[in-house]
C-alpha cells in the first residue's frame, strides 16, 4: 500500500485536512497493511515528514515510521519501538490539546494507545532488565495522559467533546491494571465514568468491555450482587458471534452466580466448553465436599490462571450446607445430632474432620444465615427452626 | 546514573565517628560498657536524604562485607528488647545504603532478609510495650516495606536467565520469608494471589519445605472462612512464624466469638469454658474472661460456662491488642534468637 513514502505522507496529510480520524488512525496503526511496505522503514524520517506535516502531527508520524523501522530489525527492537510509540502517544496528547472543541481525532488516539499497549506487552514478553509489569505501567501512564485531556474537555458540546473517548481509554487501562494486578488503580477511572453525564451513550462494544471489567472488580471486592449485574449485562449484550468473549465473561459470571445460589445449566456450559463448572456444580448440589476439593485440586492451575480460585474456594461453605441439609432430610427431625453431620462428612470421604470442626462449620453456617437454628453444646445437637431451617441461598 | 560503591570497612565511617564523639552524640549502646564519654563500638546512624545534603562520598558508605557484618553485629551482640530503637535506626541506615549503592538483587536479599526477621520478631516481642516505647504501626510499615523489597528481589533473580539455580539454603530462606509474608498479610486477597502464583519449587516442593505448605493451608482456611483450621494450624508453625501469626489471633478470636454468639444463641444453654479455651487457644480462663467482658458476653455464676446471646455482643468494642501467647513463648525459648534472625537455622 502507498508505494512510496511521499504517497504515504500525502495520504496522511489529506486525512488530516479532511478531519478524517478513522483513516488517520488506520494510517498510523500497526495492524494495517501499510506496515509491510519496506519503503516506510526509515530510521530518521523527521526531515521528510516535516515537508508534509505540521507539528505535532509530524511527530506522531515520524515516531510511527521509526516504530516500523525498529520492528523490522532482526531481532525486532521491541524496546526501541515501544519508546517511539510512547513518543507518538505524547505527541497525540499535544494534538488533542491543540484541537479545541473538536473530537474527530479520537480514532487516531485509540489506535496509538492500543498499539502502545500491544508493544508494551511485547516488551514484557521478549525483553529483560526491568521488573515485570514495569513497561506496562509506563504505558498506562502515557494512556492516562490522554485520558486526562479527554476527561477535562467539559466545555465542548456533546457531539464534539473528547469525553466521548474516555471509555475506550478506561478499557485499555483496565486491561493493563488487571494484567499487572493493580486493581486499586481502577477505582478513580470507574468514578470518572460514573460521573460522566452521558455514560450510557458510549458505543455498545465499549460498554460491554467496561461492564466486564467493572464486574470482575466487583467480584474481587466481594461485591457479588453488583458483579452479577455487570457481568450479566456484558454477557447478554455481547453478540453470539464473539463466542470466546462470551466464554470469558462466563468464567466469572458462573461462579459468582453459584455463590449466590444459582447453578448453571448443562447446555450453557457445554456450548461454551466450561464443563469444569458442571462438575463443581454437581459436587455442590449433592454436598460432596471431598469431590469438590478434588476437582479444585485437579483444576487448580486453570482456576488460578483465570483468577477465580479464591472465589471457588468460597463456594465450599455452600457445599457443607447442602450436605447438612441432606442429613436434615434423612433424619426428618428438628433436633439433629452433630455426630450425624460428622458421619456425613466422613461418609463423603473427609476423614480429617473432628467434632470440634463440625461445630465450627455449623456455627459459621448459622452466622451466615444459611441455617436457621442454634446449637446446644451440652446435648451436642443442632436445633433447627420449624420454618424454613435451610433458607434458599438465592434470594 | 553511575553506580556508587562504599569503601568504608567498619561499622561507622571515620568522619561520622569523629564528629559524634566530639559532639557527644553517642547512643548508650555505643559507649564502652555504658561508661559516660568512653566510646565503644559505633554504628552509622540513619539520616534522611534531603535536598541540602550532599550525596555521600564512597568513604562515607560501607562495603557490602561491612554492611553484612554490621547487620550481624546488631542482631547478635545486642540485648534487643531494650535496644530496639537503636537497632531499628542502625538497620535503617543499612537499608539506605543498599538503596544508594544500588546493589543487585542477590546482595539485597542477603542484607534485607535478617532485617525482615528482626522487625517481625520485634513486632511480637514488644507488642505489649506502651506506645512511647514501641510503635507497632511504624514497625508494621517498615516490615511490609522490607518484605516487598525482598520479594521483588526474588522475582528479579528468577527473571534473569543468567542467574544460577538457587542453592538449597537460599530456597529454605526464601520459603521462610514467603511464609512470613503470607502470615503477615493473612486475609489479604492480593498476597494470597501471590502464594498461588509462586513458582513450583517454592509452592510444591513440600518434601523440602513443609512450612510453606502449612502457611498456605492456614491462609486458604482463612479465605474460606474456616477459622477453626486457622487456629489449629498456628501453633504448629515454627518460632518466628507463629509469633507473626500471633499478631492476628485477637482478631480471629473476636470473629469466632461473634460467630458463636449466633450459633449458641439460647438463654437456657451454655457452652463450657474448657471447650472455648481449647478452640480459641487461650492460655487460661483469665484471658477468655477478659474478652467476654470486653465484648459483652456473659459468663455463668460459677465461671465454668459461657452464655452466648447474639443481641448482647458489643460490635463497637475494638479488637484486643496483640499479646504474648504461651505457645509462642515456649517456642521462642527453645531457640537461640540471633541464629534464627540471621537465618542460619530454621528449626
Amino acid at each position: 500500500m502507498f508505494g512510496t513514502v511521499n504517497n504515504y505522507l500525502s495520504s496522511v496529510l489529506h486525512a488530516a485536512q479532511d478531519l478524517d480520524g478513522e483513516s488517520l488512525g488506520t494510517y498510523l496503526s500497526l495492524r494495517d497493511v501499510h506496515v509491510q511496505n519496506h519503503n516506510l522503514y526509515i530510521a530518521q524520517p523527521e526531515k521528510l515528514v516535516d515537508r508534509f506535516l505540521k507539528p505535532p502531527l509530524d511527530e506522531v508520524v515520524s515516531a510511527h515510521l521509526k516504530v516500523l523501522y525498529h520492528l523490522a530489525q532482526e531481532p525486532p527492537g521491541y524496546m526501541e519501538a515501544y519508546t517511539q510509540q510512547a513518543a507518538a502517544c505524547g505527541a497525540v496528547v499535544r494534538l488533542l490539546q491543540q484541537l479545541k472543541d473538536e473530537n474527530w481525532c479520537l480514532p487516531l488516539m485509540y489506535r496509538v494507545c492500543l498499539d502502545l499497549r500491544y508493544l508494551a506487552q511485547a516488551c514484557e514478553k521478549h525483553c529483560q532488565g526491568f521488573t515485570p509489569g514495569h513497561v506496562l505501567e509506563k504505558a498506562a501512564d502515557c494512556i492516562m495522559a490522554c485520558f486526562r485531556v479527554c476527561a477535562a474537555d467539559g466545555r465542548a458540546s456533546e457531539e464534539d467533546t473528547k469525553r466521548l473517548g474516555m471509555m475506550n481509554l478506561v478499557n485499555q487501562l483496565f486491561k493493563i491494571y488487571f494484567r499487572i494486578n493493580k486493581l486499586h488503580l481502577c477505582k478513580p477511572l470507574i468514578r470518572a465514568i460514573d460521573n460522566c453525564v452521558f455514560k450510557d451513550s458510549f458505543p455498545l462494544p465499549e460498554q460491554i468491555t467496561y461492564k466486564y471489567f467493572v464486574g470482575r472488580r466487583a467480584m474481587f471486592d466481594s461485591n457479588y450482587q453488583a458483579a452479577v449485574q455487570y457481568l450479566s449485562y456484558a454477557f447478554s449484550n455481547c453478540p453470539d458471534r464473539f463466542a470466546s468473549n462470551k466464554r470469558l465473561i462466563l468464567i466469572y459470571l458462573v461462579p459468582v452466580k453459584m455463590l449466590l445460589g444459582y447453578l448453571p445449566s448443562k447446555s450453557l456450559l457445554q456450548r461454551y466448553d466450561l464443563l469444569l463448572f458442571l462438575d463443581l456444580a454437581m459436587a455442590m448440589k449433592v454436598g460432596n465436599v471431598k469431590r469438590f476439593d478434588e476437582i479444585v485440586r485437579d483444576q487448580e492451575l486453570v482456576l488460578i490462571r483465570s483468577g477465580i480460585y479464591l472465589l471457588v474456594e468460597k463456594l465450599k461453605f455452600l457445599v457443607y450446607r447442602n450436605l447438612f441439609k441432606k442429613v436434615f432430610v434423612i433424619r426428618k427431625s428438628h433436633q439433629l445430632d452433630l455426630g450425624d453431620f460428622l458421619s456425613a462428612l466422613h461418609f463423603v470421604g473427609l476423614n480429617d474432620v473432628s467434632l470440634d470442626e463440625t461445630h465450627c462449620i455449623v456455627a459459621n453456617l448459622i452466622f451466615d444465615g444459611k441455617i436457621k437454628g442454634y446449637i446446644s453444646h451440652a446435648h451436642n445437637k443442632l436445633v433447627v427452626s420449624k420454618q424454613n431451617p435451610f433458607p434458599s441461598v438465592s434470594l | 546514573m553511575a553506580q556508587v560503591r562504599g569503601s568504608c570497612e567498619s561499622f561507622c565511617p571515620d568522619g561520622e565517628a569523629k564528629m559524634r564523639i566530639r559532639e557527644k552524640l553517642l547512643h548508650y549502646f555505643e559507649l564502652n560498657n555504658g561508661q559516660k564519654n568512653k566510646p565503644g563500638v559505633l554504628v552509622k546512624e540513619f539520616t534522611r536524604s534531603a535536598a541540602d545534603v550532599k550525596m555521600p562520598l564512597p568513604k562515607e558508605m560501607r562495603t557490602e562485607a561491612a554492611l553484612t557484618k554490621t547487620v550481624e553485629y546488631l542482631l547478635k551482640e545486642q540485648p534487643y528488647n531494650v535496644a530496639y530503637d537503636f537497632i531499628f535506626d542502625r538497620l535503617r541506615a543499612v537499608r539506605r545504603e543498599i538503596v544508594i549503592q544500588m546493589y543487585h538483587a542477590s546482595q539485597k536479599i542477603c542484607l534485607l532478609e535478617p532485617i525482615v526477621m528482626f522487625l517481625a520478631y520485634s513486632r511480637y516481642r514488644l507488642c505489649e510495650e506502651p506506645i512511647d516505647k514501641f510503635d507497632p504501626k511504624i514497625c508494621n510499615q517498615h516490615l511490609q516495606e522490607c518484605l516487598t523489597g525482598v520479594l521483588c528481589c526474588y522475582e528479579e533473580l528468577e527473571d534473569m536467565e543468567s542467574s544460577r539455580e538457587p542453592t538449597i539454603r537460599e530456597l529454605e530462606r526464601r520459603c521462610f520469608i514467603e511464609s512470613l509474608y503470607q502470615l503477615f498479610n493473612l486475609g489479604s486477597p492480593e498476597s494470597f494471589t501471590r502464594a498461588l502464583t509462586l513458582p513450583d519449587y517454592v509452592r510444591r516442593d513440600a518434601t523440602r519445605d513443609a512450612t510453606f505448605k502449612l502457611c498456605f493451608g492456614i491462609c486458604l482456611a482463612f479465605q474460606q472462612g474456616n477459622l477453626y483450621r486457622v487456629l489449629m494450624g498456628v501453633p504448629q508453625l515454627p518460632h518466628i512464624l507463629s509469633a507473626v501469626a500471633a499478631a492476628k489471633l485477637q482478631a480471629i478470636r473476636r470473629s469466632l466469638l461473634q460467630i458463636f454468639t449466633h450459633a449458641y444463641n439460647n438463654k437456657q444453654l451454655t457452652v463450657p469454658v474448657p471447650y472455648l479455651l481449647r478452640l480459641l487457644l487461650f492460655d487460661g480462663p483469665i484471658g477468655l474472661q477478659d474478652q467476654c467482658r470486653h465484648y459483652n458476653i456473659s459468663l455463668t455464676a460459677d465461671r465454668n460456662a459461657v452464655q452466648f446471646n447474639k443481641t448482647d455482643f458489643n460490635h463497637n468494642a475494638e479488637v484486643f491488642t496483640p499479646q504474648h501467647e504461651r505457645f509462642v513463648e515456649s517456642k521462642l525459648k527453645r531457640i537461640y534468637i540471633p541464629e534464627v534472625l540471621l537465618l542460619k537455622k530454621f528449626n
